[in-house]
């Protein structure tokens, strides 16, 4: 565009350039703005932190076909969860979404090469694959007081005793549809959420956090 | 007594003298103590009137010692954080309060409004729908006047400046109330193992037990409620809540909690909130809230100075205020007569105790004949004297008819009435919660009955009146609720305290005599907050009115901020009188929360600023921002509406942005649309009964414009989709329609259609879409550098690729929305703020711009596309829109049938049309009323959905809705415009520009 | 605030559903047979109870599926929640039937 490209300006926010960060194959979640400027208590009990370069992939198979469940576990690696709201955890993070949907938080591997490999085990199965890299920002909320900042927003009974280890599940935080799962440590959660929300959920759990002191980190 | 304090008694309460607090009331300076209300701090420093009547303007003083007060409204605080209408008795004194009382203007001393009780008669029951009703246009005036002195507090000036938030939580027993009964109930659950919830409208736990002289287990009992709430208090999994009112109980067992946080010790979370609304889902409840102390009714039983027996007992043991020197005490129960005790004790004189009752009380009066108080039993009294404080009582012999005129024998002179006239269970949330409630004729109450949610009642809410009772009860509650969850019942033994033997029954008194009929004797008030009285009442039961709701409704019985807490027991029973039936008969109001008035600010809680609703942004939102581009709110979407170039306004830059695409290059974040993967052996046959027209004679890589149907076959959405595979689609939806539009399709497949393998997975947030649009946009792209052809005869309009666009993965679409050559790159979310920068600097060279919703919306318009939601609104169907090639005739789909149902093949169906301006450069207001003349009056033909000035064509255009608009093409109607002569419009074909469609084939 | 019972999620508070309408209205099979009255019969016309009520809820902002709800429209009280046996028209076999029969899924705690 012209010499008046706002992209060139150099405005709050946005470096003077075209390029942002360290060029990665992962590309931008898209907290970077927020993460940058957002400060943190100096005794911090509500711990936040984005995690970056994680892949995601979405996964429909009829989990009562066995040699398709069992095609997608060779190449997971590691066993699907049956049980409702429940993860396993492996080279990747398993998650349970519905009777015949998972979501894959991929591990090392690249999410497009993890991918194809489903892909190609799954094919003559009625079966979907799709990454979802671009869509998802994982978020890791830990801390002495985190059960009680997640509390404010959040319906579900969050007690060690009701929702475990080991244990996920899909509902609302604030105003914002994620897949919220506990940890291994106590009062450590995972939150995924779609990216188009993740701005407006840091936001929201900066504020839940305050009274408590909040700390917020890039992993 | 101080000076400073002249009703503060030297020793006892639960106040702290150590620290002095400085308050002001309208302005002027007081000095209260830690532990006062602002209630006990007034009396404390001899302020007895404290506001001014709704209605009539009368002086009024406090009543009451909590929830029930309705009189003492206050604005607390200033400015931005001030809080309206608030009970003093439950506003907890702090150093540097401002209150104000929120009625009487100018100031509760001088009312000018005061001269509706002189003229009052007038002003009965109805008197606002009788009176001012006509002639009906001057309503507006009225109502103007009568909002202005008829105020009720102020809002704040400015945004709120406190913090509030919600808190979710779950137990398996929520106590309400941390009176004796609460406590042992709290104990019995929480030492039996379940997770406790208790919650406790005042700032220290014991309820009433901090008011009266008791003991328990031979100590006092306030030192047993205090040990038993630490005993709480240590034990996991039990969370205390005082200075929290449970003020809602909705379905299967959710309720609401306020907690006030400010000031408040066991505050569990503090930093720096005000309010807290508690979100409770409780396995079991159980209601410990106590009972409301009902006033008698006699002529001017409103004169501050009349106060419940309860609340003078109140403020001398809890807050050691003495409120009266010389008191006379009416009852008609045994109760009021403690109160007598604690008056004598204090100090004050007793000048009579004037029990309805021929039999007078039992032990306890022996104890206040003993005390050389004088009791009349027997005895009503009829009247008292005094405007803004009491100055002396009228009393009488009753022979127990309340209709019957009576003259005054005796006359004392007092600065006290103390009154009661029996007890209410607090039986709201029970009720509110669904249960039944029935009437008990010995104790003359509401009693909680069957209940229909999982809740216990307990305590004197339970009509156990007596401290052991409670005890016992609460116990028993407790002891429910554990065994109806399954858990083991810990062995608890019920702490020893006094039952009340020898005490005698109340006996009804609903108004006393006086020396004049009830209808022209000075007023008996029911309802202090709404002046509503006997008479109005009666006035209501002989204009008709029978059914309590409506003698609500007509008289004000029970409305304002104490929900008529005082009054509505006496006023049924009045209206029971009236009506020759019994008090059951008549029944009660219905209860809905909230049981205590609850601040808009702890309703809203975080959902402030920024948080109000979710702002969901696209991967490449930064950029706009930092481009200047102001945004527009679709559905929770931020998009950028334009992009500003040198101080441009939104019709400079959207004329520019528009003839960039039209001449050059125009570049559009389109992210926001919804995007479905469909998939498996059977999506062709799904899909086909999903959109309208033939889907299985798409070819792979092949695009196409669907339409979707709701069964009544009216429009519901749009989008292209794409096939992707022999057995995989891509589906795009509105930005609006995402969500509604994939759970609409996982219906059909879920619930009708099981058979059908097919899986629908979103990917809306995955892929950004970045639309280039305009002559050069193929340029652009083979600039970028692209690894496949991009002519037409390789890459023709209406098909999909996938690509490496820069180095980067892509699906490319020919589609285009603007109806220029255009591409749509589709690509991952993360990788596309860096596509985009690509783009922005590669375009340079065509002079070519990014551009935003309104400039879309006018490209679109001018090729007469249509945006489902703005151009329709769930009642045009596609035959309506002009669609019908898209409708296949082979195949059954969603809404089909319905486009034959008579009413769809109306003939005079609205129909989308184009429409211009004659003068040649009005823009129409979207939503403009159409009308087929010009004269007044005429009857409405359409309206506008869409319209803009066109800077390709050089004149205004619009779409618009017609009634049988297709067949009137060239026809002039008019467009209304307020205040203006309507416009002359023409009918035209909605397509504007390169009607042909041979621009975008390129 | 309904407590509605997820077959696969469990309970979970109103605010992550969404409401379907009623339970039982089978699509006609063929829809160009239909008098306009019969289709309107199907398009416009419920039961509208007062007592018990089959209705159908989607866990939207949970596991996305659709499930059958029995709920007494007066007291709002949940009889019981059920996955859908292979139609719509659940009524057909009114049973808690804890099978998808068209997919063969089955509930997490249903079967
Ligand atoms: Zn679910």
């Amino acid at each position: 565009m012209s010499e008046a490209s706002p992209a060139l300006s150099g405005k709050e926010g946005v470096p003077p350039s075209g390029k942002v960060g360290t060029p990665s194959p992962h590309g931008r979640h898209g907290l970077e703005p927020f993460f940058a400027t957002v400060e943190s208590a100096p005794d911090a009990r509500v711990a936040i932190s984005v995690r970056t370069g994680r892949g995601f992939l979405n996964l429909r198979l009829n989990p009562h076909s066995r040699k398709a469940r069992e095609a997608a576990e060779r190449i997971l690696g590691q066993p699907m969860p049956l049980a409702a709201n429940t993860f396993t955890v492996g080279k990747h993070r398993v998650y349970w979404l519905g009777p015949d949907e998972w979501l894959i938080a991929a591990g090392e591997e690249r999410a497009s090469d993890l991918g194809s490999g489903l892909t190609d085990a799954l094919a003559g199965f009625h079966a979907a694959v799709n990454d979802l890299s671009g869509g998802n920002v994982e978020l890791l909320v830990g801390g002495a007081h985190a059960r009680t900042a997640l509390a404010k927003g959040c319906s579900l009974d969050l007690h060690p005793r009701e929702f475990a280890p080991g244990q996920c599940a899909q509902t609302s935080l604030g105003r914002a549809a994620v897949l919220l799962a506990a940890d291994g440590e106590p009062s450590t959660y995972t939150i995924i959420v779609r990216r188009s929300f993740s701005d407006y959920l840091c936001r929201w759990l900066e504020n839940a956090a305050r009274p408590h002191g909040a700390g917020f980190s890039v992993l | 007594m101080t000076a400073a304090q002249p009703n503060r008694l030297r020793q006892n309460g639960r106040i702290d003298r150590t620290r002095p607090l400085a308050f002001s009331f309208d302005g002027k300076a007081y000095e209260g103590f830690a532990g006062d209300t602002l209630a006990s701090a007034l009396i404390a420093n001899g302020v007895s009137l404290v506001g001014r009547s709704f209605k009539l303007r009368r002086p009024r003083g406090i009543v009451g010692s909590g929830a029930e007060e309705p009189n003492a409204i206050m604005q607390i605080g200033e400015g931005a954080a001030a809080q309206p209408n608030l009970p003093a008795t439950q506003v907890g004194l702090y150093d540097g309060l401002v209150a104000r009382s929120t009625r009487g203007w100018p100031g509760v001393r001088f009312d000018l409004g005061a001269i509706n009780d002189v003229f009052g008669r007038v002003l009965g029951a109805g008197f606002y729908y009788k009176t001012f009703m006509y002639p009906r246009s001057w309503w507006k005036h009225y109502e103007l006047a009568i909002r202005k002195s008829a105020g009720f507090g102020q809002a704040p000036e400015g945004p709120d400046p406190d913090r509030y938030e919600h808190m979710n939580a779950h137990c398996d027993v929520l106590v309400a109330g941390g009176g004796p009964a609460g406590l042992m109930a709290a104990l019995a659950a929480a030492k039996s193992g379940a997770r406790v919830m208790l919650a406790d409208e005042q700032d220290e736990f014991g309820g009433s037990l901090l008011a009266f002289a008791a003991s328990i287990d031979g100590a006092p009992a306030a030192e047993w409620a205090a040990a038993a709430a630490e005993e709480l208090r240590d034990m996991e999994d039990c969370v205390l809540l005082p200075s929290s009112t449970v003020f809602g109980y909705y379905d299967h067992n959710f309720l609401t909690i306020a907690e006030r946080c400010a000031g408040s010790p066991d505050s569990s979370v503090g930093g720096g909130v005000r309010e807290r609304l508690w979100r409770v889902r409780a396995r079991q409840v159980v209601l410990a809230q106590g009972s409301l102390e009902r006033p008698l009714v006699f002529c001017n039983n409103d004169r501050p100075g009349v106060m419940l027996a309860s609340a003078v007992s109140t403020y001398i043991k809890r807050y050691a205020v003495l409120p009266g020197r010389r008191a006379v005490v009416f009852t008609n129960n045994d109760s009021a007569y403690r109160a007598a005790l604690s008056l004598a004790g204090a100090g004050a004189e007793v000048a009579a105790i004037v029990d309805s009752r021929p039999g007078g009380a039992g032990d306890l009066g022996l104890r206040a004949q003993a005390l050389g108080i004088p009791v009349h039993a027997g005895h009503v009294v009829t009247d008292v004297a005094g405007r803004r404080r009491v100055t002396g009582a009228s009393i009488a012999p009753w022979n127990g008819e309340s209709w019957e005129n009576v003259e005054s024998t005796i006359r004392i002179d007092c600065d006290l009435v103390a009154v009661s006239g029996g007890w209410s269970p607090a039986v709201h949330l029970h009720s509110q919660a669904g249960g039944q409630l029935a009437w008990d004729d010995s104790q003359l109450c509401l009693l909680p009955a069957e209940a229909r949610q999982a809740n216990v009642s307990a305590g004197a809410g339970n009509g156990q009146w007596s401290l052991g009772e409670c005890l016992a009860d609460g116990l028993r509650a407790g002891a429910e609720t554990v065994s109806r969850l399954g858990l083991k019942t810990a062995a608890i033994r019920v702490p020893g305290a006094d039952a009340n033997a020898g005490e005698k029954l109340i006996e009804p008194m609903w108004r006393a005599p006086a020396a004049s009929d009830a209808d022209r004797c000075p007023r008996q008030f029911i309802d202090f907050q709404n002046d509503t009285t006997v008479a109005d009442i009666r006035l209501a039961a002989r204009e008709g009115y029978r059914n309590v709701e409506h003698v609500k409704r007509y008289t004000a019985l029970g409305f304002g901020t104490d929900q008529g807490k005082l009054g509505n027991i006496n006023g049924m029973a009045v209206l029971a009188d009236t009506l020759g039936k019994e008090i059951p008969e008549v029944g009660t109001t219905t209860f809905r929360p909230a049981y205590t008035p609850v601040s808009f600010g702890v309703c809203a809680g975080e959902s402030v600023g920024e948080l109000y609703d979710p702002v969901r942004t696209t991967a490449i939102h930064e950029w706009h921002v930092a481009a200047g581009a102001p945004m527009e709110l679709v559905g929770q979407w931020h998009r950028p509406w334009y992009f500003p170039r040198d101080g441009e306004d939104l019709d400079a830059a959207v004329a520019r942005e528009c003839l960039a695409v039209r001449n050059s290059l125009g570049v559009m974040d389109a992210s926001t649309l919804g995007k479905i993967d469909a998939r498996g052996p059977d999506v062709v046959e799904f899909l086909e009964r999903i959109y309208t027209h033939k889907v299985g004679g798409m070819q792979v890589g092949r695009c196409a414009y669907g339409i979707m149907l709701g069964e009544d076959g009216m429009l519901m959405d749009d989008g292209v989709m794409a096939r992707a595979g022999e057995q995989r689609f891509y589906l795009t939806t509105t930005t609006g329609g995402a969500a509604s539009v994939l759970s609409w399709m996982e219906k059909w497949l879920q619930t009708e259609w099981p058979e059908l393998e097919v899986y629908l997975t979103s990917l809306t947030d995955h892929y950004s879409t970045i639309a280039v649009a305009g002559p050069n946009s193929r340029g652009l792209l083979e600039k970028l550098g692209c690894d496949i052809p991009l002519d037409k005869e390789r890459f023709p309009f209406m098909t999909v690729k996938p690509a490496v666009l820069a180095g980067m993965d892509v699906t490319l679409f020919r589609v285009s929305f603007s109806g220029e050559l255009a591409f749509e790159i589709n690509i991952a979310s993360n990788h596309a703020l860096a596509m985009w920068r690509t783009i922005m600097e590669a375009g340079v060279e065509f002079e070519g711009a990014p551009y935003g919703t309104e400039t879309m919306h006018v490209l679109r318009a001018e090729k007469g596309f249509v945006i489902a939601g703005q151009d329709t609104d769930g009642s045009v169907t596609p035959v309506d829109l002009g669609m019908n090639w898209l409708l296949s005739r082979e195949k059954d789909f969603l809404g089909k049938r319905s486009l034959r149902r008579p009413d769809s093949l109306r003939k005079d169906r609205k129909q989308w049309v184009g429409l211009l301006s004659l003068d040649g450069r009005t823009v129409l207001g979207e939503g403009t009323q159409l009308v087929g003349e010009s004269g007044e009056p005429a009857a409405m033909c359409g309206h506008v959905t869409s319209s803009y000035f066109s800077t390709s064509l050089g004149h205004p255009i619009a779409l618009a809705l017609v009634a049988g608009g297709r067949g009137r093409n060239g026809e002039t109607i008019y467009a209304a415009r307020p205040g203006l002569e309507p416009l002359p419009v023409q009918i035209v074909s909605p397509v504007f520009y390169d009607r042909k469609g041979q621009r975008q084939h390129v | 605030m309904l407590l509605i019972e997820c077959p696969w999620c469990g309970p979970r508070a109103e605010t992550e559903f969404s409401y379907g309408g009623e339970a039982g209205i089978a699509r006609p099979a063929d829809p160009d047979a239909l008098s306009d009255a019969e289709w309107a019969d199907y398009l416009f016309y419920r039961s509208n109870p007062k007592g018990a009520h089959r209705e159908l809820w989607n866990h939207d902002h949970g596991c996305r599926r659709w499930f059958g709800v029995e709920r007494d429209t007066a007291t709002y009280r949940i009889e019981r929640s059920y996955v859908l046996s292979h139609t719509g028209s659940d009524a057909a076999t009114g049973s808690d039937a804890a099978t998808n029969a068209g997919t063969g899924y089955s509930s997490g705690n249903g079967d």
